[in-house]
């Protein structure tokens, strides 16, 4: 009897260890360069912080909303994400496509947005990371225009998923990268539409960064030891040195709730920041985003 | 003997008990149907879940997300469930000085499926959806969306 027990209990138990990624202890940061060492980190903290990161369809959505007029020339060319050689490079040019992409689709490029599915098919299927990303579908979506809503909903939930796959796969360096491409290539487009047309609210769409770039810095100092991570988070590091001149204040106030026209209702907190910064501190700071983006393309 | 199955009833407890996070999710047609009821807000991100019937009155069900927001943005969050459980959920929003029990909103508190928000501060926020105080005897899904209706200038 009792040997009937420990073996049910030792099958039992070794299919509890085999089954799902929820609960491992230990983060396996796989290739960049074929770095096989295994980072010990706490996976439940460095995926809640990545899962945390922003849409790559939301910086778009800001630049469209302030009505800035579409511009192709700012995107990362699709010939030199054909260069991206290892999966460092193919992870964060994943996050930057993932961007691009969004922009795309918010301002309703049909033709360019087939182009870019297409390179973000070739970087999806080297990381192994392509059953998320249903590329017919969204290629006929992107050619009937009438679907537009479907393609950014597809658009964006292929995306979550294969960062989430990342994720259960042991691969959050990977994942850490897509995010990282992500926010350079958003904060690189507001840059650029700061440049063109410089106004009060995408400055401080980029003063306002400093906590964000630390929660970002918080991933990826998880991967320093990678001499690639290490690389680009000098770079990083770099940029949250700048914010040090930029204060961020906390103001106290009343909340407010309003109704829309739709009934919905609007709360608009009370409590609020104030950015506190110089347009010299806001120069350095563009510069240094579009150059920390220009290099991690030209890799 | 006694003493080994008891130590096999309890290491299996520990072992096989799931975490907050459940596996199964609301399927992808709800996702998107949630999503369309954001109107012209585009879709941001969805927070998928599935929810334990509640055992006892003292069980806190449900999943929490962290979520960058960005100051001068209005988000738009929605929470869909299946019909007949609807009133039994809530998503709230909160942050590390609003927390859970002391919200920046939830749909419980606002007494619909939606709300927006006008972020003041950026940062990171969180996002749970659980059964409200009482509720819970069914197991269900439940989604929120959270999506983008505009910059507030």
């Amino acid at each position: 009897m009792i040997k009937k027990l420990i073996f049910i209990f030792s099958v039992a138990l070794f299919f509890a260890a085999c089954g799902g990624g929820g609960d491992e202890n230990t983060i396996t940061g796989p290739d960049t360069q074929n770095d096989v060492r295994s980072v010990q980190i706490n996976p439940e903290k460095i995926n809640g912080l990545i899962e945390s990161f922003p849409s790559p369809i939301e910086m778009a959505a800001t630049i469209e909303d302030m009505k800035v007029p579409y511009s192709k020339k700012h995107l990362v060319p699709t010939e030199i994400a054909a260069d991206f050689d290892s999966n460092f490079d193919k992870a964060l040019g994943l996050g930057m496509l993932s961007a691009d992409l969004g922009y795309l689709n918010v301002y309703n490029r049909k033709n360019a947005i087939v182009e870019y599915l297409t390179s973000i098919k070739r970087l999806a299927d080297a990381l192994d990371v392509d059953q998320f990303f249903e590329f017919q579908t969204l290629k006929r979506l992107a050619t009937n225009s009438n679907n537009l809503d479907s393609l950014m909903f597809l658009s964006v939930t292929s995306y979550h998923d294969m960062d989430e796959h990342l994720r259960k796969t042991r691969r959050s360096d990977l994942s850490a990268l897509m995010i990282t491409g992500v926010w350079t290539e958003g904060q690189y487009l507001a840059c650029k539409v700061n440049q063109f047309k410089s106004d009060k609210s995408t400055e401080e769409i980029i003063a306002g960064q400093k906590d964000i770039v630390k929660e970002l810095l918080g991933v990826l100092e998880f991967f320093d030891d990678k001499p690639k991570f290490k690389k680009m988070n000098d770079q990083f590091r770099g940029l949250l040195k700048l914010y040090d001149t930029v204060e961020i204040k906390l103001i106290e106030g009343e909340d407010k709730i309003s109704y829309d026209q739709d009934s919905i209702p609007v709360i608009e907190p009370g409590e609020h920041t104030e950015i506190i910064y110089t347009q010299e501190d806001l120069n350095k700071i563009q510069n240094k985003i579009i150059k920390i983006r220009n290099n991690l393309i030209s890799l | 003997m006694k003493k080994i199955a008891i130590l096999i009833a309890i290491t299996s407890f520990f072992i096989f008990v799931p975490g907050e996070k459940a596996q199964a999710q609301c399927k992808q047609q709800r996702v998107y149907h949630c999503a369309r009821k954001g109107g012209n807000a585009i879709y941001l991100r969805d927070f998928n879940t599935k929810l334990k019937a509640v055992r006892s009155e003292r069980s806190i069900n449900g999943t929490k997300w962290p979520v960058v927001l960005n100051r001068g943005t209005r988000y738009r969050f929605i929470l869909c469930t299946p019909s007949g459980s609807g009133n039994d959920v809530k998503l709230t929003l909160f942050d590390s000085r609003h927390p859970e029990t002391r919200p920046w909103n939830s749909t419980e508190k606002s007494g619909g499926d939606k709300f927006d928000f006008i972020c003041k501060r950026s940062g990171v926020y969180y996002v749970s959806i659980r059964f409200k105080a009482g509720k819970g005897k069914r197991k269900t899904c439940a989604v929120g969306i959270l999506s983008f209706v505009g910059k507030n200038q």
